[in-house]
């Protein structure tokens, strides 16, 4: 049982229906159904959610979590390559109400190039700390890399978090990672 | 009630018969075991596609409509409209398309390829239409022309039309999932040049830039707030030939300044190719100035 099943306990065990073509995906996403905490049921018996590899399944539940699979009509949309816990907590998420996503995925597309002024510009010593951020680097190891006092380290850091709207360092990670596949131009 | 059965009926059957007719507008192009992508057969031996959708190759394998399957080879493609064409072997008779504007909150129909000869139809509105945009590879879009509709990925590519039947252009994905039209005036602009030269010429200095604030210390003399930073530079190209390296921030080229990324992507049209262009930058502490001629951008 993963943590997250221990924590909430017994009664939140979801019935989960798994669809997969392939029988060793199939075998492969139940244990981690079960592993999480949760009881596996056919696809014709009332499932909380119904965990969908390589196709939609046939019938027309609400709670559909596709691995690989792209629609927006989907609840939750995983990469196929998903973990256990991102699997549990997918789960979990859909049969409380919620939408699940990944943030990168499909971010690509033919978009538009963006005039510069108007969004909030990070300034090349922000990128640099962004970039030791990526790493995974502590503060005190940022200062070091880039000879700034730590003070300084924290204050590109707020100012990160402020430009990027975001509230953790992986957020922030993430964000940029977003904003600067679409900011790219290439002359 | 039998009368608004009727029109329900009517408007049915008008989608159908217009779904109907444009199935001989559409191509299978075949790129991997089990999984193809929809084609407009644009002129007879022509065949359109969406280029960020089409796989690195040279030769494809079609299925025509009917369920007969052609060679075809890659003969453009052009990333910055989102164009590609490829020649078939043996000729597909292409339907005859109407231009037509878009209109904010008009029908519209897209068609696919259905992997087997066949078509698939997809029924939305146009939800929003305004005019030109430049994409970010600096590609003229001549409107922009954004669905309400699904649309599998199998059927990226294919012709949308309005209510009359007129062609709005080709059906692409615009960054998140977002249903987006390139325009049949870009089409026409385009693709005689893709047909012609296998690309759309255009200038090019073998850079890769990344918008960035300008450092407070530079603010004054660099009389701008942002630039573009240089994030690579390909080997041999105009830019790497003037010195230029990653990490050096672009303000101006010839006095457009950087921020005005869309100004920057007119100047470097075709006609710029062969151009002397002095680019202003920061590199380390100071501005300077140095001189690139514009190459012609390398086919992609």
């Amino acid at each position: 049982m993963s943590e997250v099943a221990r924590d909430i306990g017994f009664a939140d065990r979801l019935r989960v229906a798994v669809h997969a073509d392939d029988p060793l995906r199939r075998t492969a996403l139940c244990k981690a159904v079960t592993d999480a905490g949760h009881m596996i049921v056919g696809e014709h018996d009332a499932a909380d959610i119904v965990l969908a590899d390589g196709g939609h399944p046939p019938s027309e539940v609400r709670n559909v979590i596709g691995l690989g699979i792209v629609g927006d009509r989907l609840r939750g949309a995983l990469p196929r390559e998903a973990d256990t816990r991102q699997i549990d907590a997918a789960i979990r998420a859909v049969a409380a109400g919620l939408v699940v996503r990944v943030p990168v995925a499909r971010e690509s597309g033919f978009g538009a190039m963006r005039e510069s002024d108007g969004h909030a510009l990070l300034t090349p010593r922000e990128l640099e700390v962004l970039a030791a951020l990526a790493e995974g680097m502590t503060n005190k190891a940022i200062a070091r890399r880039l000879d700034i006092s730590l003070h300084t380290v924290k204050f590109h850091v707020e100012s990160l978090f402020r430009k990027l709207g975001a509230r953790t360092r992986t957020e922030a990670v993430a964000k940029a990672a977003e904003r600067r596949r679409s900011d790219i131009i290439m002359l | 009630m039998s009368f608004s059965s009727d029109v329900l009926t009517q408007l049915s059957d008008a989608i159908s018969a217009r779904a109907e007719a444009a199935k001989n507008a559409v191509v299978s192009v075949r790129i991997s075991e089990g999984r193809h992508l929809t084609g407009i057969a644009w002129q007879p031996g022509v065949v359109v596609v969406s280029e960020q959708a089409l796989p690195p190759k040279d030769e494809f394998e079609l299925v025509a409509p009917g369920g007969t399957a052609i060679e075809a080879k890659l003969a453009g493609r052009d990333a910055s409209t989102n164009i590609a064409i490829l020649k078939t072997a043996d000729s597909i008779a292409a339907p005859a398309f109407t231009a037509t504007d878009a209109h904010m909150g008009t029908l519209a129909l897209a068609i696919g390829a259905n992997g087997a000869g066949g078509a698939s139809a997809r029924l939305g509105i146009v939800n929003l239409v305004d005019g030109e945009w430049y994409s970010r590879r600096g590609g003229l879009i001549d409107r922009r022309i954004v669905l309400d509709m699904q649309l599998a990925h199998r059927e990226e590519g294919g012709p949308v039309f309005d209510a009359a039947g007129g062609c709005l252009g080709m059906s692409t994905f615009g960054p998140r999932g977002q249903v987006i039209v390139i325009p049949h005036a870009t089409l026409t602009r385009v693709v005689p040049q893709l047909v012609k030269d296998g690309h759309v010429a255009r200038g090019w200095l073998g850079v890769a830039l990344h918008a960035v604030a300008v450092p407070d210390a530079f603010r004054a003399n660099a009389d701008q707030s942002s630039g573009l930073m240089v994030m690579s530079v390909v080997e041999n190209g105009p830019a790497a030939q003037a010195g230029i390296v990653a990490g050096d921030i672009i303000l101006s080229v010839d006095g457009i300044s950087a921020h005005r990324s869309r100004k920057i992507a007119r100047y470097f049209g075709g006609d710029s190719i062969g151009r002397k262009a002095d680019v202003r930058l920061i590199r380390g502490g100071a501005i300077i100035t140095v001189q690139t001629t514009i190459a012609e951008r390398q086919a992609a």
